[in-house]
């Protein structure tokens, strides 16, 4: 139960949405309720989702990694929705639980990160904590480890799950 | 939401009820979501004010020169006074 009711799969589809209920299925909700609830708002389900689809399943960023990052940020947001998701193509591609809670926990001594994987992973967890340490030195520091390209597309990833999962704890009872 | 998030309860929707739609409440959830994630990630990379105080278009090195090492938004005078004016303030 959400706090506003998500539309009927049926209307959702009626609006055009269904390649999109599809796709939120790869994180493991195959009911896709943050689609039927964005879904209120005509436009928002498609432009928002794909925004997200975008910055988590596709691009040059290992998949896996984004997935630890997003779950990361959902737990920082306190949604225990998006928390609780899992995309399977990252589990098929291997990750496990233990992965992504090392993710969590102390990863910049994690020898089972890289050193490329702990400044992406350090990144998000510092962005809404103390983001004034996310300077031209940070910057400077994932440059030696990743492309600006690759910066730009974690970024962004870190930027629209968060912001979302923020929207979406407040619809939590 | 970005503050207070366990504030926003079932109490509090019931009270947007009275004002919007759920079709707009939707619509200014995700839009503050959006922005309370973009914002800060912007933040972080360090970009200054597009427009003078005055108002006018400039580069990112003349904004530097403008605004020196705490770039603020040129509507800063105007957002403060919105500030100034809490959410529960302007509820009451």
């Amino acid at each position: 139960m959400t706090l506003i009711d998500p539309v009927d799969r049926s209307q959702a589809e009626e609006q055009g949405l269904r390649s999109r209920l599809d796709s939120f299925t790869g994180l493991g909700d195959e009911s896709a309720t943050f689609i039927r609830i964005l879904a209120r708002a005509p436009g928002y389900a498609e432009a928002l989702w794909d925004a997200m689809a975008e910055a988590l399943f596709e691009g040059n960023v290992d998949h896996a990694l984004k997935e630890i990052i997003r779950i990361q940020l959902a737990n920082k947001a306190e949604d225990p929705y998006f928390s609780s998701l899992r995309s399977k193509k990252a589990l098929e591609s291997g990750l496990t639980e233990e992965r992504i809670a090392a993710g969590q926990g102390d990863f910049l001594n994690d020898t089972q990160f890289t050193d490329a994987e702990k400044w992406a992973l350090d990144y998000a967890y510092r962005m809404y904590r103390t983001p004034e340490t996310v300077d031209a030195a940070f910057y400077d520091e994932g440059k030696q480890l990743w492309s600006e390209a690759q910066i730009m597309e974690i970024g962004g990833l870190v930027a629209i799950h968060y912001g979302l999962q923020t929207f979406m704890r407040t619809l939590q009872p | 939401m970005q503050f207070e998030p366990e504030s926003i309860d079932a109490a509090f929707y019931d009270r947007l009820r009275a004002h919007y739609t759920e079709e707009e409440i939707v619509e200014l959830g995700a839009f503050i979501g959006f922005n309370v994630g973009y914002h800060t990630f912007f933040r972080t990379l360090d970009f200054y004010p597009m427009f003078s105080p005055e108002g006018v278009l400039v580069s990112q090195e003349e904004s530097r020169r403008i605004y020196g090492d705490t770039p603020g938004s040129h509507l800063r005078d105007e957002v403060q006074d919105a500030l100034a004016e809490t959410p529960h303030e302007a509820a009451s």
